[in-house]
């Protein structure tokens, strides 16, 4: 999985490319964590196709995390399929996510 | 196919696999990511838990409306739909991952049916084909 930098405004976005599964995640996490900072970070997930319970587990963690830095941190352009796993594991409660980085800047 | 390598390289091999099974088979979107991860899910529990377990298998087949996949494994009795539900209503800090495998079983597989054979788990998961 590919991770790039780049902001918008004040805050970092991530754009994530591939499939966030048990093999990439751990590698993701020590990236996405690194970059997580107040004011905040906004993944961009147009270019994930999929992502498993593994890729499930570090969205979480850097959900927490970002409550323990006071960071905003939210998720843009889930594919539908990916959007199918968040809502079906009730994720989208949890995580906030839009469907624009521009929705995501403005919230 | 089999894997018979249970190391960090099976689940990807296994991905790789379904992936490509699914775009020779033009499955639809949903119905394609649901068959990958049902599968990613169950066979990562067996190679993750299944102590002392040698292989999996992964056989795939289609017919007009199903899609149905079949897992096997060595490892110990363990009936994964006997398990509870996660809780999917919990609150950011009350939140964990347990039970997610089954709870995807629930919420995106038509039916779900395992047995125990010949010190084998044999696990069967039908899917909707038509789902996009």
């Amino acid at each position: 999985m590919q991770i790039t930098s780049s902001q918008s405004g004040a805050l970092n976005v991530a754009t994530l490319e591939g499939r966030l599964d048990t093999a990439t995640a751990a590698e993701a996490e020590a990236t996405l964590i690194s970059m997580l900072a107040a004011p905040g970070l906004v993944l961009d997930m147009a270019q994930v196709r999929y992502v498993s319970s593994a890729g499930l587990r570090v969205l979480l963690k850097l959900a927490k995390e970002a409550r323990t830095k006071g960071a905003a941190y939210s998720l843009v352009g889930l594919q539908p399929a990916v959007r199918e796993v968040f809502e079906v594991s009730g994720f989208d409660k949890i995580i906030p996510s839009y469907a624009t980085l521009a929705e995501a800047v403005a919230a | 196919m089999d894997v018979d390598t249970l190391d960090h390289t099976a689940l990807p091999t296994l991905l790789d696999a379904l992936e490509a099974y699914a775009e020779a088979q033009e499955l639809p979107m949903k119905a394609a990511s649901r068959l990958v991860l049902l599968a990613d899910e169950l066979a990562a529990n067996v190679v993750m838990h299944a102590q002392g377990a040698s292989f999996f298998a992964v056989d795939v087949s289609r017919g007009p409306d199903a899609v149905t996949f079949t897992l096997t494994d060595d490892g110990p009795e363990y009936d994964p739909l006997g398990r509870g539900e996660a809780n999917t209503n919990a609150s950011l800090e009350e939140r964990t991952l347990g039970g997610l495998g089954v709870h995807f079983i629930e919420k995106l597989a038509s039916s779900a049916h395992w047995r125990r054979e010949d010190g084998h788990n044999i696990l069967t998961i039908t899917l909707d084909a038509a789902a996009e």
